[in-house]
């Protein structure tokens, strides 16, 4: 296959009437604490009539995230005329909504599940049909396996994929089919290392509708999986998904409501991530929406909430507009919990308790979530001047360690990361170029375990025990975060950043200590920990862009999409990023 | 190590050298799939005159501060056959918000969708915003990276110039 694109490659690159774009990107860092990473992707396009070609080079020793590639890393022929198209190579593609097909590739966490195949489509006004077939090799990370690491997957599974997606369109009206079948090589934990065939089906219909006042979309889907034993196909499991999302249009304000009702598998509280002894359930590329809401503060994205694709039930609902031209709102409520409570027997063994209703409600044995965020953006001085001030309530259970009922008594053990967040942002632009932004974060941040007990209809504890403690070992009720960043810039050549992140407490599960900077030594921030760090940014020509970042940079949960991953922290160290586009 | 950086080196070099040399490169007539749900190319959308293209998300602040100007220089130079596409790379996970904001910000230039950046990826759009200039030729004929304020001077400017030169080319 590879030989045939770049066969294909070598006859287009001896013609004249090629178009050929690409570009670079170069990223080395270093840090005190010996992370070290060095990468170089390389995109190119070429497009010779009807046919396009995208070929990407990785050339890392190691990448910042992942395994090291040196050589061709994807590949895509694509043959584009009038209504047909055809895809070899390594695809990307989403269907509907991405309750059956969202292949990702994410390099934020290295999360890639791109199926490397064939795909046919026909597409016209009112019609489109795609047929897809190939292969996913897709690499996770999971304690449930041998070798877990930060840096690199440790899990790998390959699916052989097929299957259909049809949409029509009547007017306003949009309906949708989609069938999609993967037979997965599923390892399992044994000695000598071995592997399970498992059959997924993933069938869906969607309904869409769109008008001036409002749109509508709801996407339901079914899932069987099947396990291949002695000979045969047996009926592993069965479960369903459903979506649905309302689009209200106002003359001063619109409101965005969604609302996800995932039924794959309900696992117990210790099981729900264990993706290797449990199997079968949502598959790595489906990737659908979530209700959760991306924050573009850095503070609230650290305590984002993992979503469990296999059993969550959740909505989320917005509402923005503006009360003036310079004056703008937004409000934003997610809420989301597991689809049952869970209690422990006699034996200490997790049990479904009850089935809970299809809205999300905050029971804690549910293990919910929920976020509250509004902010008010104003502008002036020919939108020179910007100003933005939000709040954000966010309170998740993170995980249930023990909930034990009797006729009598109730003992309860869960734990809770909640936080309130205040970020402010200002920037005023100069009219010769010059500009100067500043972004302030304060969050107060409790986590630990709350601690539930009642006896005889008496309360004898609900209180959280803290996991922050001061210098001294105390336990403190909160800790106190503050992310700042200051920026000047020069329009269009260059801009400086210095950027501080502090905590005001040591979290007692870090072992590590972070290194301390000259450049904290030199400001006199001499806590144990905080994070400073300064970034040059220059634009060498309109399309080719250094930066430069030199400091410590805290690591801690990067959440993207409901799909976390603990990123290592950068202690005193260089980054070096140069991208160009040709 | 010593091979990577054999190869790393000079491609630096060569990028360097012909990384201002954006002026020749060309785009695909890619298939644009707008927010309305119906599929356009690009060839199609520069028949009244050039666009220009951004690349957004809805989780992106800089994107959206660029936006506000993008929306005045649509109405500003539409007389002149130019028009602004801001082209969403909103995952499934966010784009059902996509038509909510541009509908509360009241933006009223084109808005397409690229939840798997296909497009993203042809036009060489790796961050958040990017901007590029499109004639008439499909010829892109300036392209930028990232929004610090004040970037909104350079874009204008060279919107400017690209409609004076189209004028020019045009009266010959």
């Amino acid at each position: 296959m590879k030989r045939l694109i770049l066969s294909f490659v070598a006859i287009c690159s001896i013609s004249a009437q090629i178009s050929f774009t690409g570009n670079t990107e170069t990223r080395i860092g270093e840090s005190s604490s010996g992370f070290y990473y060095n990468e170089t992707l390389i995109n190119t396009n070429l497009q010779y009539s009807a046919f396009t070609n995208w070929i990407q080079l990785e050339y890392s020793d190691p990448p910042e995230l992942g395994r090291s590639i040196n050589g061709v890393r994807k590949f895509r022929l694509e043959y584009d005329n009038g209504p047909i198209q055809l895809k070899l190579g390594d695809l990307y593609e989403i269907w509907g909504r991405g309750l059956v097909l969202n292949s990702v590739d994410d390099q934020a966490i290295d999360r890639d599940s791109g199926i490397r195949g064939i795909t046919l489509m026909y597409n016209s006004d009112l019609f489109s049909t795609q047929f897809i077939a190939g292969k996913a090799d897709i690499s996770q990370s999971t304690i449930n396996a041998l070798g877990f690491n930060n840096r690199k997957h440790n899990y790998h599974t390959s699916h052989n994929l097929y299957g259909l997606n049809i949409e029509k369109l009547f007017g306003d009206h949009n309906i949708g089919f989609s069938f999609l079948q993967g037979l997965e090589k599923h390892p399992i934990n044994t000695f000598p290392s071995d592997t399970i065939d498992i059959k997924n089906q993933l069938h869906s219909l969607n309904y869409g509708y769109m008008s001036s006042l409002f749109d509508f979309y709801v996407e339901y889907i079914m899932s069987r999986s099947y396990e291949f034993e002695e000979d045969t196909w047996n009926s592993h499991t069965t479960g369903k998904g459903l979506y649905g999302n309302l689009n209200l249009y106002f003359n001063l304000f619109s409101i965005n409501l969604e609302y996800i009702n995932y039924r794959y598998a309900a696992l117990d509280p210790i099981s729900r991530f264990n993706i290797v002894d449990y199997y079968g359930f949502s598959q790595p590329y489906q990737n659908p929406p979530v209700a959760v809401y991306i924050h573009e503060n850095v503070l609230m994205n650290r305590i984002s909430h993992q979503t469990d694709f296999n059993n969550e039930v959740g909505y989320k609902a917005e509402l923005m507009g503006s009360f003036s031209d310079n004056i703008e709102f937004l409000s934003i409520f997610s809420q989301s919990n597991r689809t049952h409570s869970w209690v422990m027997d006699e034996n200490f063994m997790w049990i479904k308790d009850k089935k809970l209703s299809s809205l999300p409600n905050y029971n804690p044995a549910a293990m919910p979530f929920k976020d509250f965020y509004s902010e008010l953006t104003f502008r002036s001085f020919n939108n020179n001047l910007f100003i933005k001030l939000g709040y954000a309530d966010t309170k998740d259970i993170v995980d249930l360690l023990q909930n034990t009922v009797t006729d009598t008594s109730q003992s309860l053990t869960y734990s809770l990361a909640s936080a309130k967040t205040i970020p402010l942002n200002f920037s005023y632009s100069f009219n010769n170029g010059w500009s100067i932004e500043s972004k302030i974060e304060l969050q107060w941040l409790k986590k630990g375990y709350w601690w539930y007990e009642e006896k005889n209809n008496e309360i004898i504890a609900d209180s959280l025990m803290s996991i922050f403690l001061d210098d001294d070992g105390k336990r403190l009720e909160q800790e106190k975060n503050s992310f700042i960043s200051l920026t000047v810039s020069k329009s269009p050549k260059w801009s400086f950043t210095l950027t501080s992140d502090q905590t005001s407490v040591k979290e007692s599960f870090l072992e590590n200590k972070s290194i301390i900077n000259p450049l904290e030594k030199f400001l006199g921030i001499d806590q144990e920990r905080n994070w400073v760090n300064i970034e040059f940014v220059y634009h060498l020509t309109s399309s080719m862009r250094f930066s430069l970042m030199y400091g410590s940079l805290k690591g801690g949960l990067l959440c993207t999409n409901g799909v976390c991953r603990i990123i290592e922290p950068f202690d005193d160290g260089f980054k070096i990023s140069l991208s160009t586009v040709f | 190590m010593k091979s990577t950086l054999y190869f790393i080196i000079p491609l630096l070099i060569v990028s360097f050298l012909f990384a201002d040399k954006k002026r020749d490169m060309m785009l695909p007539d890619l298939t644009i799939k707008l927010i309305n749900g119906k599929k356009t190319r690009l060839s199609t959308l520069l028949e009244d005159g050039p666009i220009l293209v951004e690349f957004w998300a809805t989780w992106c602040a800089p994107c959206k501060k660029e936006m506000i100007f993008l929306e005045e220089y649509h109405k500003k130079y539409s007389d002149r056959g130019f028009r602004v596409l801001a082209i969403s790379t909103d995952s499934p996970k966010s784009m059902s918000k996509i038509k909510s904001y541009i509908r509360a910000k009241k933006h009223t230039f084109l808005v397409g969708l690229d939840p798997n950046q296909e497009v993203a990826k042809k036009m060489n759009a790796m961050v958040m915003p990017t901007v590029l200039l499109v004639d008439k030729d499909r010829k892109v004929s300036w392209f930028h990276q990232g929004f610090v304020p004040g970037d909104e001077k350079e874009i204008e400017a060279q919107i400017i110039k690209l409609l004076d030169a189209n004028n020019q080319m045009d009266s010959n």
